[in-house]
């Protein structure tokens, strides 16, 4: 019922991966069982790309203090600091709710943890860092464009279509100045690497998204558990990240005012990802609020407290935009506040993210980002998409119906791994009824090349074992772009599968960036 | 109550503080970054000057006791800066130095106060002497001072709880308040001497700065009051002025003042004594009333403003222990 990306579990949008590699999960069986024994790893030496060794097991020389240190260090000592690590999850309550039908007690888990961090090499990380901003910058310029006047559709650039029939295109933003000119707040880009390390765009996550918490918890607990590890490599500080998330919400502040009144509205308690805010609402300073703390008068929103109404600037929401407003959106909501977009509307409160984000992290939309980068910014792409073939054009359907069998198909208006085709484990039948379907209506399919997640080691009773990942790199846009050194990486815990996701054993590592070269 | 018992339970007061506020200040400080974290411009000299053993040096300047470490051991290491600091019963204000005198001190009251508080003084005292260097950093040293502050707030805790709101009660929380003001000044003067002896950059300080905060557990409060803007300047009028914030400068001589004026006398003398210290307390209590946001503008200006205060709490320290604990054996 609700929007997954914030009311399921943390992050519920990755089946892409998941459904993707399924087919590569058979040949990763096959070599295992030609595993490399020697030394305190367990490894097969699979065509993906390794975060920490090389292809002839060598360690790469930005993770030898972290692995030398691994490696020396006695197995009671780390299962002492292990049982330490878990201890603080539980006593801090840095964990996340599942809820399932037939239980009356939701359980409430701790996140794996795995204390192997993931390690980026400067210059590397250089180059994600302007990546992400210009990425941001093209997204956020685009929504603008497409609330007003939508330049890049009259050049023919992206299809009318797209925009008009994309369920978060929201009307009810189209010629609305807002603060700031800031639609993307805070967002979070999902990376990938291939066989080679290459870095890709996986998705764009610009609507409300989560895993803040477990980045700056993870690094303090690594900081002070790991402390010998982290003191001894170089690692570039994120203290200032969370201060910078605050600027960017207090740039937005209708009229300037110099001391706004912030907060974060949350649908409550029940939801999964509640600990995440508040964890923020208390690192930053701000109010903690459900929609009936909220108040609409007078075009204004305001707080009920203790010394009476006191009224808001800004409002950072961890909700989706259709529970926002029941006048507005869904009417038998209950979360959110009656008369926010009026208010919104009439500029006398701003909302992080601004409503309608969603129209640019659209699956069919994600085909278009790197042309937005051409387009606004006059710029090529640092970062690429992972190859996709936008099927409406007539060289690239061509090219993808005589390559089904190697790609993945996405119809664009489904999520959750719903109506694709994954090309190399399809049937000769499923692969002739997309070809059917796509030359029928093909600007609703998208298709991709098929791609090899890269795998870093994490400890399992001692042993490295090597594991895929992925990395969300978090972007705060206010008076300026910060983005947070070195995001999230989430892992799949489950040996050989490729599903990160909190809710199916997929968990997370502290991920360094490195001050040196 | 013999003067005797008035000073053991001021001392008692105090010494708890302190060892919970070491405890707090190398937590944190343990944590930092090595110095290049703070990206201080690099010339030559200063490469020398700012290795990773400044970052242990500050750690025993924020506590007062340089000059002594100096003689003991020379050069500043990690393992024994955090010896000194926490170990080392050659050094007075050691963790485990004041564990211990608060034991002494206690020790000469125990049928005076409630038996809890011996139990629980104790028992932090029997695990700290059992503690070995090795204890320190085979987990981790935050796990260790975390036990430490555990056991500080377990005893203060006892304390809230069952100790009757006589006499004896002011004398510990006046020892505690003047101690705690007089250590978040010591902090800041340390951080004053090495902002100024590094030349800090605005933005290079941040990392020092936000220790700072943390090592009076005033970060969150502080985005409350000054939300992003966080500037030495600032943090120090936090940390000094602050009214509800409980480290702060201001509340802890708030509190001091109020338990004093609770304090009763029958002895003549001594009220007159009793009301003379009042007296100088308010006088630091307006000193900080009165100051103009431009005292906090500028570091030097600070330094002053620290150093001032710094000295007004020794003084009220010496003044307690002529007022109260040196009159021979009349009852207080």
């Amino acid at each position: 019922m609700f929007d997954s990306q914030e009311f399921g579990l943390l992050w519920e949008r990755n089946e892409y991966i998941e459904v993707k590699y399924r087919s590569c999960i058979m040949e990763e069986a096959i070599a295992m069982s030609r595993a490399n024994p020697s030394g305190s790893f367990y490894y097969d030496s699979q065509s993906y790309y390794d975060e920490m060794f090389t292809h002839d097991f060598s360690v790469r020389p930005h993770y030898n203090s972290v692995y030398s240190l691994f490696a020396h260090m006695p197995a009671s000592k780390l299962a002492a600091r292990q049982q330490a690590l878990h201890q603080r999850m539980i006593e801090e309550g840095i964990t996340f709710t599942l809820y399932s039908p037939n239980q009356q007690e939701p359980l409430e888990r701790t996140i794996p943890f795995d204390y192997i961090p993931r390690v980026i090499p400067k210059v590397e990380w250089d180059l994600i860092d302007r990546g992400v901003r210009q990425r941001i910058q093209a997204l956020n310029a685009f929504v603008h464009d497409i609330y007003h006047g939508q330049r890049m559709v009259r050049d023919g650039l992206i299809p009318r279509k797209m925009i008009l029939s994309n369920m978060y295109f929201r009307p009810e933003m189209v010629g609305l100045e807002i603060p700031a000119n800031v639609y993307i707040t805070a967002s979070g880009i999902d990376l990938i690497r291939d066989e080679n390390g290459q870095y890709y765009v996986l998705e764009d996550n610009l609507r409300t998204p989560s895993g803040f918490s477990y980045l700056f918890k993870g690094r303090t607990l690594m900081s002070e558990l790991f402390h010998d590890i982290y003191l001894s490599s170089s690692v570039q500080s994120i203290e200032r990240s969370i201060n910078c998330f605050l600027s960017s919400l207090r740039a937005l502040a209708p009229n300037g005012k110099k001391d706004p009144l912030i907060v974060l509205l949350t649908p409550g308690s029940y939801n999964a990802a509640y600990y995440e805010h508040t964890f923020l609402a208390q690192q930053m300073g701000i109010h903690l609020v459900e929609g009936r703390d909220l108040v609409y008068q007078d075009h204004k929103i305001y707080v009920r407290d203790l010394r009476g109404l006191r009224q808001v600037d800004v409002i950072y929401r961890r909700i989706d935009d259709p529970y926002l407003d029941p006048l507005a959106f869904h009417p038998d909501s209950l979360l959110g506040v009656p008369g926010l977009m009026n208010a919104y509307r009439a500029g006398n409160v701003a909302i992080a993210n601004a409503p309608g984000t969603g129209v640019a992290d659209d699956k069919a939309v994600y085909a278009y980002v790197p042309d937005m980068i051409r387009y606004y910014l006059g710029e090529e792409p640092v970062l690429h998409n992972v190859p996709t073939y936008i099927l409406a054009r007539k060289d690239e359907r061509e090219y993808a119906l005589a390559h089904l069998n190697e790609l993945v198909v996405k119809e664009t208006s489904l999520s959750g791994g719903y109506g694709m085709l994954i090309g190399p484990s399809a049937t000769s039948e499923e692969i002739r009824a997309f070809s059917t379907a796509i030359q029928r209506d093909p600007s609703r399919y998208i298709a991709q090349t098929t791609m090899k997640l890269s795998r870093a080691p994490v400890m399992i009773n001692g042993v490295m074992s090597p594991r895929h990942i992925d990395l969300r790199v978090f972007a705060l846009m206010g008076a300026e772009t910060h983005v947070i050194p070195g995001g999230l990486t989430r892992v799949a815990m489950k040996e050989g599968s490729l599903v990160v996701n909190s809710s199916q054993g997929g968990g997370v590592k502290d991920t360094w960036v490195l001050n040196d070269e | 109550m013999l003067n005797r018992n008035a000073e053991a339970l001021f001392w008692m007061g105090r010494y708890m503080e302190r060892a919970e506020n070491h405890a707090r200040l190398i937590d944190v400080h343990y944590h930092l970054q090595a110095e290049h974290e703070l990206g201080l411009e690099r010339s030559p000299d200063h490469l020398e000057r700012i290795d990773s053993s400044t970052k242990w040096m500050r750690i025993v300047e924020a506590l007062g006791s340089r000059s002594n470490y100096e003689e003991q051991y020379g050069a500043f290491t990690e393992i024994d800066v955090l010896l000194y600091m926490t170990l080392d019963w050659g050094n007075e204000n050691s963790i485990v130095s004041c564990v211990s005198h608060a034991r002494g001190n206690l020790r000469t009251l125990r049928e005076k106060v409630p038996s809890e508080l011996w139990d629980s003084l104790n028992g932090f005292y029997l695990w700290l002497r059992e503690c070995q260097p090795d204890d320190l950093l085979r987990e981790s040293p935050h796990t260790f001072f975390g036990r430490i502050k555990d056991w500080a707030a377990l005893f203060l805790g006892l304390c809230q709880s069952v100790m009757p709101r006589e006499n004896e009660w002011h004398f510990i929380e006046c020892g505690r308040y003047l101690e705690r003001a007089e250590n978040t000044l010591r902090i800041l003067k340390s951080t004053i001497s090495a902002a100024c002896s590094e030349g800090w950059s605005h933005a290079a300080s941040y990392p020092y700065l936000q220790a700072v905060l943390k090592s009076v557990s005033g970060h969150q409060a502080f985005r409350r009051y000054y939300a992003d803007g966080i500037a030495i300047e600032a943090i120090f009028e936090f940390v000094i002025l602050n009214a509800v914030f409980p480290r702060s400068v201001q509340f802890s001589l708030h509190s001091l003042d109020e338990h004093l004026r609770l304090i009763e006398l029958q002895d003549k003398t001594l009220r007159t004594q009793h009301d003379r210290m009042i007296r100088q307390v308010g006088k630091v209590k307006a000193d900080l009333a009165c100051l103009e946001q431009d005292d906090f503008m500028l570091l030097d200006s600070n330094a002053v403003l620290v150093n001032h205060l710094f000295d007004a709490t020794q003084q009220l320290g010496v003044a307690f222990a002529k007022t109260f604990f040196r009159l021979g054996e009349a009852s207080a």
